[in-house]
C-alpha cells in the first residue's frame, strides 16, 4: 500500500516535469513519456526493486531534453521572427527604391514607421498565433485573418474605403479589427471559437458601408464610389468568412 | 518532413532504435526493453532520451507512427507503435555498412602493426 502511494507521488512529480516541455512537444509526446514512466516503475515493482532509484535515474535523465527541446523551439522561434523583420525591410525597399524612380511615390519617414510595424506586426500576429494551433487549416485561418485586417488597415489609411482617408466614417473599419481582437482574446484562440469570432467580423464588417450612410450620409462621390466601396467591402467580408470557414473546419479536428 | 536523407553517422540512440525497429512495430516502452536486450544491458535509454530521438527520427522520415494502437498484451490502446520507414532502413544499412568498413580498417591496421612489431 505505501508502495503504491509512493509510485504514484513519483508519477506526479514526473507529470509535473514533463509539463516543462515546449508545448508542441508536451501535446505530442506527453502523454507517452508518462506513460512510459509508468511502465518501467511497474516493471520495477513486479520484480520487487526498489522505486527511488529508478525514478531519479528517469528525472535526472529527461531533465537535460527538457532543457535541450525548449532551446530547440526558441531558435525556431527566434529564426522565424528575424525571417518577419527580413521580409518586412524588403518590402519597405520596394517604396523607397520607386521614390528614386518616379515622383508619385512620396512616402515620409511616418509612413515607413506605420507599413512597417503593421507588416511586422501582422506577421508576429501570425507566428504567435498559428504556432498554437498545429493544424494546415488553423494556420491557413489564421494566415487569411491577419492579411485581410492588414489589407484593410493598409487601404484605409493609404486612400480611404468610404470618400477619402479623412472621411470619418473609415474610423468604423478600426471597429471590426478590434472585435476580431476582442473576440479572439475571448475564445482563447480556440478554433470553434474563432470561427464564431470570424463569422461575426464578417457580419460587422458587412454592416460598416450600412452604418456609414445611415450616420454620416456619405456622397460616394470620391472614388471608388458607392459600387466600388459596395464590392471592395465585399472583397474582405469573403476573406473573412473564408478563415471562419477554416476554423471551423479546424475545429473539427480538435473540438476545444 | 525528411531532412535527414539517411545522414550517417547516426547517434548511439538512433541507431539502436533503428535496430530495434528493423524486426518489428513497437510501442515506446517496447523500444526501450529491447534496446536494453540488444545492447546486453549495456544501453539504458531513459524516456526522455526516447521521445527526444523518435521525435527528431519522426522528422527526420526515418520513422513513422503506425496505425497499430493496442498491445494485446497491455491491452492500451492508447499506446502509440513506430515502424521504420524506407528512409530508415537505408540509413541503417548505410550506418551498418559504415561500422563494418570501420572494423575492417582497424583489422588491417591491427594486422601490420603487429607484422611490424613482430614480424621484423
Amino acid at each position: 500500500m505505501a508502495r503504491d502511494l509512493t509510485a504514484a507521488r513519483y508519477r506526479k512529480f514526473y507529470a509535473r516535469l514533463v509539463r516543462l516541455y515546449p508545448k508542441p512537444f508536451r501535446e505530442r509526446y506527453g502523454e507517452s513519456l508518462e506513460q512510459t514512466f509508468n511502465d518501467v516503475l511497474r516493471e520495477r515493482e513486479e520484480r520487487a526493486g526498489g522505486l527511488l532509484g529508478s525514478a531519479l535515474w528517469m528525472f535526472a535523465e529527461t531533465s537535460p531534453e527538457i532543457i535541450r527541446e525548449n532551446w530547440t523551439a526558441m531558435i525556431t522561434q527566434n529564426r522565424n521572427i528575424a525571417r518577419i523583420a527580413l521580409v518586412t525591410g524588403l518590402l519597405l525597399m520596394i517604396p523607397l527604391v520607386a521614390m528614386q524612380f518616379s515622383d508619385d511615390v512620396n512616402w515620409g519617414v511616418g509612413d515607413f514607421i506605420v507599413m512597417g510595424g503593421l507588416l511586422f506586426g501582422s506577421g508576429l500576429t501570425y507566428e504567435l498565433v498559428a504556432r498554437r494551433g498545429g493544424t494546415t487549416a488553423y494556420k491557413a485561418a489564421v494566415g487569411v485573418a491577419v492579411v485581410a485586417s492588414l489589407l484593410l488597415m493598409w487601404v484605409n489609411l493609404a486612400v480611404g474605403i468610404i470618400g477619402s482617408e479623412n472621411n470619418p466614417a473609415n474610423v468604423l473599419y478600426l471597429g471590426v479589427i478590434y472585435i476580431a481582437l476582442i473576440g479572439a482574446t475571448i475564445v482563447r484562440l480556440r478554433p470553434r471559437g474563432m470561427s464564431r469570432v470570424l463569422f461575426f467580423t464578417a457580419l460587422t464588417q458587412a454592416l460598416v458601408p450600412v452604418i456609414a450612410l445611415l450616420i454620416w450620409r456619405p456622397t460616394f462621390d470620391d472614388p471608388p464610389g458607392m459600387v466600388g466601396v459596395f464590392f471592395l467591402n465585399a472583397g474582405f467580408v469573403t476573406l473573412y468568412l473564408v478563415s471562419a470557414l477554416l476554423f471551423r473546419h479546424a475545429g473539427e479536428t480538435d473540438p476545444r | 518532413m525528411a531532412t535527414d536523407k539517411g545522414r550517417v553517422p547516426l547517434t548511439p540512440a538512433v541507431l539502436h532504435i533503428l535496430l530495434a525497429l528493423s524486426a518489428r512495430e513497437r510501442h515506446g516502452y517496447g523500444i526501450m526493453k529491447q534496446v536494453k536486450a540488444d545492447s546486453q544491458g549495456k544501453v539504458n535509454m531513459g524516456p526522455g532520451t526516447l521521445y527526444g530521438s523518435l521525435a527528431r527520427m519522426m522528422e527526420s522520415g526515418l520513422i513513422d507512427e503506425s496505425d497499430r494502437k493496442v498491445d494485446p498484451e497491455l491491452d492500451d490502446e492508447r499506446r502509440v507503435y513506430y515502424r521504420i520507414t524506407g528512409l530508415g532502413q537505408k540509413a541503417l544499412k548505410a550506418e551498418l555498412a559504415r561500422y563494418r568498413e570501420v572494423v575492417a580498417l582497424a583489422t588491417g591496421i591491427s594486422l601490420s602493426a603487429s607484422s611490424y612489431t613482430y614480424g621484423t
